[in-house]
């Protein structure tokens, strides 16, 4: 049989070959051999920290009490990770690219880095690992025991036990645990003695398990004759009890201090993930697979009475095998040890960085730039801490006496930390929770963990009496603790997971709806939530901050050590284009330093120093647009894109228009101009000629020379006057008229306009009536006589051939006047009355209209630019222009 | 068809593919959830097969499907990743 010597000896020589394995793991990783180990085998091996002595051990126990039950322990955790595309992968993604160093500095880090929450969430920790490390060293000490027992006779001092497995952990993490202050950089020599120890227990289990199956029981479909019936399902019938704890063993492996350090903080390469998400479920399905079997073997083949909790080492020891019991209890020792090492590496971290360095930096805060060495200050913080937890655990152990009550514990520290999960859940999936939220649903749901399920655990022993666990505070009924509100009749886990996640997830909810996010919050809420969305471009959204590379260096040499820093800052240096000297201390590479040093002490206390020689700093507006709403991005990108549209098609339009405009006034200029060169050319080819004909006749008699020199005369007269209507013309139309408006007496104007036209009114019999020349309009006198100079003698030349009569009516309408020229003429056709105003159209030979036609366009111009305007109207018989002009008031005179 | 098109509607293929088997990977657990954490698994307590009980057959049977569906999962993500 196994003495105590044998199996001290036995173990001390386990540990020393982890101790060998560790460091020769750490130097061939550091020397660059051994690149095997960050393999994502090794990954998913040491991810079987999962497994502790507890489920070791107590699976066996369970099957035996709950049947089927002990299989959602692992169910949870299998589904998880077989979907690990949807939360894991997120959750190592923010993890490596934030430089995470614990669950607690995660959480704090996206809600702004509150060192609030990371302080609540390593609290939590501290409360839920105490008891379970207290636990391992108690599955270490029982299985001593119980290997031991039969030969020694007699229990030897437990205490004495746990305090040398306790020292001896203290040992082996501080060595290979706190080796380098950047939690981020792998611990390998740690990583790699997990990984020996996961293969170690696995096989231990396996063994034990091929022993009952074919030695014991001679095959498979022997093995299960003698079992209850009770055990194949759960207590409640895969009832509510089945569901919370596959979602509880599911929740609590993404929060359990130790799973998230190996998980997500160790992670040395993202695609590991994927190997895990199938090879870690087969994992913890081949280390189920055996445990009913070896609970029905027990229950046939041991004694009444056993310790169920024991079948593993029990059953070979009953069986004679004392090797296989030796490595069965190998097994169950990795199992507890790798569980202790890790998780008090994940907690201490949690301790130095969250709960010692804020103190530290509160009690420093006038000098943090100058004093001391924080390396050595997180260093020594982290051993104290190591130390410190693994005493306490002992102590936890000696207090609650080794009972069965531990047993319990296992499940209770995974309701403890499953009260993390709403607040990391909410934290990468939606950017809308808040610090305050976050806090509150912690606070909420830890409050009621404790009080409905932590407490009670106790069984009256501790805070809370048995009268207030059966009947509630002062036996106010409906404040039972296991009867909360009057829910009755559940199983006291399912009642307080119940509980605690609702109170949890409402006030997590309602708090972050109720309150307002900090840009910090807000920014950092955007990298977690859209972590695959920002990866790439991860660097650029940053809080703008000065600082000087002085103090900058300063606090990186303090924190990372002299080398390191020196790397850092020249490398940087390099990158900026800078071959000498300290780099530029621009916002990203203040971010980037801020990450590097988050590796080290927690997002918090590096936000926190940083901040103290760079200030808060501010979001940019176009980081705040980057951040915004994914669909609010895309609306607003639409509606840039619909206005810009609309935009382009308003200029369009436009410009189709101007075009349009200047081709019909590029052909009027064509036409103007072939006008103008035809109505010049008349005249200039008459005077040439008769020119030629004075040059080159010898003998003209002077009165024909005269005749013909005085033909000369008239037709230079019509070009001048013809050049001069043209400008006249051009400068009226280019509205650069500007007259003095005064007030004309129509009947000034008109007499004037008869006098002009005296000579051709002369000439025929021709009539006047004028009827209101009374009125007053406002005008430029001489032009308007221009103006109806050119009415009348169009109406005398037009008009009746023989007895002309012109009629001038004028009457006030208001602000205006009007003024109808008749006449009694033949009238103008209806397909000429469009064309008596354009430029050069006469509607008569040239010879009777005796003038360019230019007159009525001239006229019209002028009474525009007089205010009014000139058209023809439609009264038959006769033509009638009508002169409308603004209305000048009565006369003084 | 002309090369451009043909390498284009590979292209879309493969991107499909990519999503199919990543939304194969969100599904998977849900598979999981109706299988193990239902009031399906009840129907399987009481008889036995292979001198076995068919619920621990059962249990066990699916939880190993789940594993070589996620091992195939993995593989194909893996395999387009190294694709592109």
């Amino acid at each position: 049989m196994v003495t105590s010597n044998v199996a001290v000896a036995v173990a001390l020589a386990y540990v020393f070959m982890l101790f060998v394995v560790a460091a020769l793991a750490e130097r061939g990783i550091a020397a660059g051999r051994l690149s095997f180990l960050r393999s994502p085998l090794v990954y998913t091996l040491s991810l079987s920290v999962y497994c502790t002595g507890w489920t070791f051990y107590g699976a066996v126990g369970s099957a035996v009490r709950n049947g089927l039950e002990f299989a959602a322990i692992y169910i949870g955790p299998t589904l998880l990770f077989v979907g690990w595309f949807a939360i894991l992968r997120k959750l190592v993604r923010i993890g490596r690219l934030q430089r995470t160093t614990s669950i607690a500095d995660f959480i704090s880090s996206r809600y702004g880095k509150s060192n609030g929450i990371a302080m609540m969430v390593t609290l939590l920790a501290v409360m839920a690992s105490t008891p379970y490390i207290a636990l391992q060293l108690q599955s270490i000490t029982v299985s001593f025991d119980a290997l031991t027992a039969a030969t020694d006779g007699g229990h030897p001092d437990r205490a004495i036990t746990a305090f040398w497995v306790a020292a001896g952990l203290a040992v082996f993490t501080i060595l290979f645990g706190t080796r380098n202050v950047d939690v981020n950089e792998r611990h390998d020599g740690v990583v790699t003695a997990i990984a020996v120890e996961a293969i170690v227990k696995l096989a231990a289990l396996i063994a034990v398990g091929l022993f009952v199956v074919f030695w014991v029981n001679s095959g498979p479909s022997h093995t299960f004759d003698e079992m209850p019936d009770r055990m194949l399902t759960t207590p409640d019938g895969f009832g509510p009890r089945w569901y919370a704890l596959n979602l509880l063993s599911a929740m609590a492996i993404l929060t359990l201090p130790r799973m998230f350090h190996v998980m997500v903080v160790e992670n040395a390469d993202e695609r590991h993930l994927r190997t895990a998400s199938w090879a870690f479920p087969l994992y913890v399905f081949l280390i189920s697979l055996f445990v009913l079997p070896i609970a029905v073997a027990g229950l046939s083949r041991l004694p009444e009475g056993s310790n169920p909790d024991l079948f593993v080492l029990t059953l070979p020891l009953a069986e004679g095998q004392a090797g296989l019991a030796l490595f069965a209890f190998i097994g169950g020792f990795s199992a507890a040890t790798s569980m202790v090492i890790v998780s008090s590496i994940a907690v201490s971290t949690m301790i130095s960085n969250h709960l010692v360095m804020p103190v530290w930096l509160y009690l420093n805060r006038d000098r943090t730039i100058s004093s001391g060495d924080v390396r050595t200050l997180l260093l020594t913080s982290r051993r104290v801490s190591i130390i410190s937890i693994l005493a306490l655990g002992l102590l936890y152990f000696r207090l609650s006496g080794g009972g069965s009550e531990l047993a319990a514990i296992g499940l209770i520290a995974f309701a403890g930390m499953a009260q993390l999960v709403p607040a990391l859940l909410a934290g990468i999936f939606w950017r809308g929770a808040t610090r305050a939220g976050a806090g509150l649903g912690l606070f909420v749901g830890a409050a009621l963990w404790a009080y409905t399920l932590l407490l009670p655990s106790f069984g009256g022993s501790f805070l809370m009496s048995e009268a207030t666990i059966a009947q509630g505070p002062f036996g106010i009924a409906i404040l039972s603790p296991q009867a909360f509100l009057g829910l009755d009749g559940l199983d006291p886990l399912v009642h307080a997971l119940f509980w605690s996640m609702a109170g949890n997830v409402t006030a997590l909810v309602a708090g972050s709806l109720f309150s307002r996010a900090s840009e910090l919050e807000r920014l950092q809420g955007a990298l977690f939530v859209d972590v695959f969305r920002h990866s790439d471009e991860g660097a650029s959204m940053t809080l703008t901050r000065t600082a000087t590379s002085e103090d900058l260096f300063t606090l990186a040499q303090r924190i990372l050590g002299a080398t390191p820093a020196y790397e850092l800052f020249v490398a940087e240096a390099r990158g900026q284009g800078k071959s000498s000297g300290l780099p530029d201390p621009t916002p990203g590479f203040i971010e980037a330093l801020e990450r590097r040093l988050a590796g080290s002490m927690g997002s918090a206390s590096a936000h926190a120093m940083v901040s103290q020689i760079a200030g808060g700093g501010t979001i940019s507006v176009d980081d705040l647009m980057n951040i915004a709403d994914e669909t609010a991005q895309i609306l607003q990108y639409s509606q840039a894109l619909e206005t810009q549209s609309k935009e382009l098609e308003d200029t369009a339009s436009q410009l189709r228009r101007a075009n349009e405009r200047l081709r019909a006034l590029s052909d009027q200029k064509d036409a103007f101009l072939s006008q103008v060169s035809h109505e010049l050319r008349t005249p200039m080819t008459s005077v040439r000629s008769f020119a030629d004909i004075l040059q080159s006749t010898e003998d003209l008699t002077s009165q024909e020379a005269r005749r013909f020199i005085g033909i000369i005369g008239q037709e230079s007269q019509r070009l001048t006057r013809i050049l001069d209507e043209i400008l006249d013309l051009s400068f009226l139309e280019s509205g650069k008229a500007n007259w003095q408006l005064s007030q004309v007496r129509l009947a000034d104007v008109i007499e004037r306009a008869r006098q002009g036209t005296a000579a051709l009114l002369d000439q025929k019999r021709s009539t006047f009536h004028v009827e209101g020349g009374d009125l007053v309009v406002m005008a430029d006198f001489d032009r308007l006589s221009q103006v109806f100079i050119n009415l009348f003698s169009n109406a005398l030349k037009y008009g009746h051939p023989e007895a002309p009569v012109i009629t001038v009516t004028a009457q006030s309408t208001g602000d205006t006047v009007m003024i109808d020229i008749h006449d009694n003429g033949p009238g103008i056709a209806p397909e000429d009355r469009t064309r008596v105003f354009e430029k050069f159209s006469r509607l008569a030979p040239t010879d009777i209209a005796g003038s360019a036609g230019l007159g009525l366009p001239i006229s019209r111009e002028i009474v525009r630019n007089l205010g009014g305007d000139l058209v023809l109207t439609d009264l038959s018989p006769g033509t009638t222009f009508r002169v409308t002009l603004k209305a000048g008031g009565t006369r003084r005179s | 068809m002309s090369w451009g098109g043909q390498g284009r509607t590979d292209l879309a293929n493969r991107a499909l593919d990519k999503r199919r088997w990543r939304d194969f990977a969100i599904a998977s657990p849900i598979l999981g959830i109706f299988l193990l954490v239902s009031p399906f698994v009840t129907l399987f307590a009481g008889n036995q097969i292979f001198g076995m009980p068919l619920v621990f057959v059962y249990v066990y049977g699916i939880w190993a499907l789940l594993i070589l569906l996620a091992r195939r999962i993995a593989r194909r993500i893996d395999a387009q990743d190294n694709d592109a």
